[in-house]
């Protein structure tokens, strides 16, 4: 098996980017890293195993590719047949993934600083959402704009996630005065064919959960990529909170579709199900977290699952089939804003832990149990592995009233901070939960590191690679989370590593501030 | 060749916080200018509308540049400048307009440049002389911080306090246990700088020596401790035997008993206006005598 997979990647790298299909996106290739959660059900779990626990002590950098004019960049990089791409706003660069070296850039002015996570590639196009909210096709060998769409809507944010290509479709979200969207564009053309509101308009199902005429206040921003199923024709998205993150009083009601996990037929828009994590959320509480998709006896049924630590302190497993909630554990130590969750999943607010004035401590934080940093689940371990957040924020609210105006932004209501109790400063882990009872089975400190950024990846090797917020990427080992190597990188890593592979060679990339680094065995594959 | 680069790390954040004060301003000036009452005001907008980005008094959100944070280099830096971006919006960037009239957006104005402001700009009355006494004498401060190019290693570098920290921040720090406020720090860095904790550590080497300090840095594989000594202790995590955190900061907190009050007003009049002058622009060559 082995000796086939290398001679294949023989095959592919003499071949000159051979052109990739949307159809290729589901069968994909274990060497490239196609989209931003590597396949369409987001496992995060490459099949190589060059690298193992055996050789780990042997990984070194094998190039640094600085992307100048950036800073803690949040990019995910995609890799097809030899060529990786990295993005970020208004930026993208192919590089040759085996040495680093540049084959083109593209450059949209202005260039901008701003929270970008990734691109979408097919079909030898390169689908990029822009600052000034357009989707623009690039042409995958040389960078030229092969389309442009303007994003149609008021006042309208392209807000960095990831666009997600199915069939001819690239799905790109995003929000807008009136709420949070996914639009659907064809790949060919750029037409937009379809679009799904996160927010029901007044009359709809769902609109009832707003009081009065609070819909207006628009919340349910999609910040995020989402994740697929061939098998059911189903994209699963998680959706933002609502308009004035952290004060209720104008929109009582559960808030449909904020804080929710939405499954959206992929020819038409139209919504599947849904599931409400957090109904009238006053946390900021975004569900955005991507969705792992896992086919699994649960309980003793063969289920199709999905799976989700939330950024409000609860690991869920849904059935994707129709959004059933199976069951919700506490994957952090100290949930403060519920007492549990109800036998539907609906949680059991804490009366008076509502944002104030004076500020009210709230667990986990609102930068979140964890955040929009990836997951990952490996099929050999059962584990699910994700970057947590032990401690407490302070939720404030600017003030005891709000004069609401049609027309003009609500903003957030105010903010939050990290409690000043050392008890209750943040504090990262990689944390291995059993994927299938959510009980904790290892935990690695990463001192030093406190607000969320780095995500992790898992490989068929035995090992799970994590960026630390101070700047290591780690291997540990998949079963005992015990750490074997680490490499400085010098500067914050708030993005994703990826693993790939070139010509017989494995490799693992990381992007770490304004470089992005790759690393292999050293002296290649023996 | 570490502790020389995190000098010039302090020196290059201090640089623009002097420099930005010299930007002229040519456009129309703000009417509430040092209003308190439209100040106050222009915060209850700013909490209404720019937190979600911008974050808990300019502090930083997820998604824009703090307003406020110590030490950065701000695009905007003058009162037009700052209207124009909350009205207008920066187009090409996720900044949108904010939809607000133009008194309020000069009030959301006056907010931000107040939170912008530090001790250095309203420094506490006192007998400055006095209150340096204190600081090398009866205060014990030096013990453990440096002024005036002198002093102690073990804590925060104080030169610049009063173009880092507004003055009630220095009060705060002085007198209460648990010193964090708002606006003062609590941001999302973006690039990697050492520890601003110092936060106390007790270790044991493997070889059995044991080693009193504050923290530099530290991951997950290694150790920096700036020891009572006033030397670096540097170590891989492997070669200790024990880390012990230890539960309170060696900063004394009592300063408003251990000092009469005039005592304690003098030294923070000293403090508040600790500030290091940055490298300005080269002067302009001296025009030629007309001949």
């Amino acid at each position: 098996m082995q000796t086939l997979l290398l001679a294949s990647l023989v095959l592919l790298s003499a071949s000159t980017l051979a052109a990739q299909t949307s159809e290729d996106l589901i069968k994909a290739d274990p060497n490239n890293w196609l989209m931003y959660s590597g396949t369409y059900d987001s496992k995060r779990h490459s099949l190589l195993k060059q690298i193992n626990p055996s050789n780990v002590q042997n990984v070194a950098p094998k190039w640094v590719y600085h992307i100048s004019g950036s800073i803690k960049l949040e990019a995910v990089p995609i890799v097809v047949n030899g060529v990786m791409f990295v993005a970020q706003l208004n930026h993208v660069d192919a590089l040759d993934a085996r040495t680093g070296r540049l084959i083109w850039q593209y450059r949209r002015q202005p260039v901008s600083r701003g929270a970008h996570r990734g691109i979408a590639v097919s079909d030898n196009k390169v689908y990029v959402g822009t600052a000034d909210a357009h989707v623009i096709a690039l042409d995958a060998r040389n960078g030229a704009v092969r389309w442009e769409t303007k994003i149609q809507g008021e006042d309208v944010r392209y807000q960095g996630g990831a666009p997600l290509v199915i069939r001819n479709k690239v799905l790109v979200g995003g929000n807008s005065r009136v709420g949070g969207f996914i639009d659907a564009y064809d790949t060919e053309s750029g037409k937009q064919l379809w679009r799904w509101n996160s927010l029901p308009k007044p009359g709809e199902p769902g609109s009832e959960t707003w009081a009065g005429d609070s819909l207006k206040l628009g919340g349910g921003p999609m910040w995020h990529t989402g994740s697929y199923d061939p098998q059911l024709d189903l994209a699963y998205f998680g959706t933002g909170q609502p308009g004035m993150d952290f004060v209720g009083d104008y929109r009582k009601g559960d808030n449909l579709y904020t804080d929710c996990m939405v499954a959206l037929d992929p020819e038409t828009g139209k919504m599947k199900w849904y599931f409400q994590f957090t109904p009238h959320d006053v946390h900021d509480y975004d569900a955005v977290e991507i969705p792992i998709l896992v086919d699994a006896t649960f309980k003793g049924q063969p289920r199709k699952l999905l799976l989700q630590a939330n950024r409000n302190g609860y690991y869920y497993i849904l059935d994707r089939t129709n959004g059933k909630f199976l069951q919700g554990t506490p994957f952090v130590k100290v949930i403060t804003w519920a007492s549990g969750l109800t036998e539907d999943g609906r949680p059991v607010v804490v009366p008076g832990s509502e944002p104030s004035v004076q500020g009210t401590k709230v667990c986990p934080p609102t930068a979140g149990a964890t955040n929009w940093p990836s997951p990952a689940y490996s099929p050999d371990t059962r584990l699910f592995y994700v970057i947590v957040t032990e401690g407490c924020g302070i939720n404030i609210r600017g003030a005891s009233k709000f004069e609401i105006r049609p027309g003009a932004p609500v903003g957030s209501g105010t903010g939050y901070l990290e409690s000043p109790d050392v008890q209750e400063r943040w504090q990262l882990y990689v944390r291995a939960l059993d994927a299938f009872t959510g009980k904790t089975a290892w935990d690695y400190k990463q001192i030093g590191s406190n607000h969320y950024g780095p995500g992790v990846v898992s490989t068929a090797g035995g090992i799970v690679f994590a960026g630390e917020q101070q700047g290591n990427l780690t291997a540990l080992d998949a079963k005992t989370g015990k750490p074997l190597w680490h490499f400085n990188t010098g500067d914050f890593i708030s993005a994703s590593p990826i693993v790939y592979g070139v010509a017989g060679n494995q490799y693992v990339a990381i992007v770490a501030g304004s470089n992005v680094i790759a690393f292999g065995l050293s002296g290649g594959a023996k | 060749m570490r502790f020389a680069a995190i000098v010039a790390t302090f020196a290059i954040a201090a640089a623009p916080i002097q420099a930005q004060r010299g930007a002229v301003d040519t456009g129309p000036r703000n009417p509430f200018a040092g209003n308190e009452q439209a100040v106050a005001e222009g915060r209850d907008i700013y909490n209404r509308a720019c937190t979600a980005c911008h974050g808990q008094d300019g502090t930083t959100g997820d998604r824009a540049p703090a307003l406020a944070a110590p030490g950065r280099r701000y695009l905007r830096q003058t009162d037009s400048a700052l209207f124009d971006a909350v009205q207008k919006g920066i187009p090409g960037t996720q900044m949108p307009p904010m939809g607000l009239n133009e008194t309020e957006a000069w009030k959301v104005t006056a907010y931000v440049r107040g939170l912008r402001g530090t001790a250095i700009d309203t420094p506490a009355k006192g007998n400055v002389a006095h209150g340096q006494q204190i600081f090398w004498g009866k205060g014990e401060c030096g013990n453990c911080h440096t002024a005036q190019g002198k002093g102690g290693l073990i804590g925060p570098d104080l030169s610049n306090i009063a173009g880092r920290r507004k003055l009630s921040s220095i009060r705060d720090s002085l007198t209460k246990p648990q010193h964090r406020v708002l606006g003062d720090g609590g941001q999302i860095e973006s690039v990697l700088y050492p520890l601003a904790s110092h936060k106390a550590v007790r270790v044991v080497t493997k070889d059995g020596r044991t080693i009193r300090g504050t923290v530099k840095n530290e991951d997950s594989f290694s150790l920096q401790i700036m020891g009572t000594d006033n030397a670096l202790h540097l170590f891989l995590r492997d070669e200790l035997r024990e880390v012990i955190d230890e539960p309170k900061s060696l900063m004394p907190t009592d300063y408003d008993k251990r000092l009469t009050p005039e005592e304690f007003q003098d030294l923070l009049a000293f403090l508040s206006r600790q500030g290091t002058t940055a490298q300005t622009q080269q002067p302009p060559i001296a025009r030629q005598p007309v001949e």
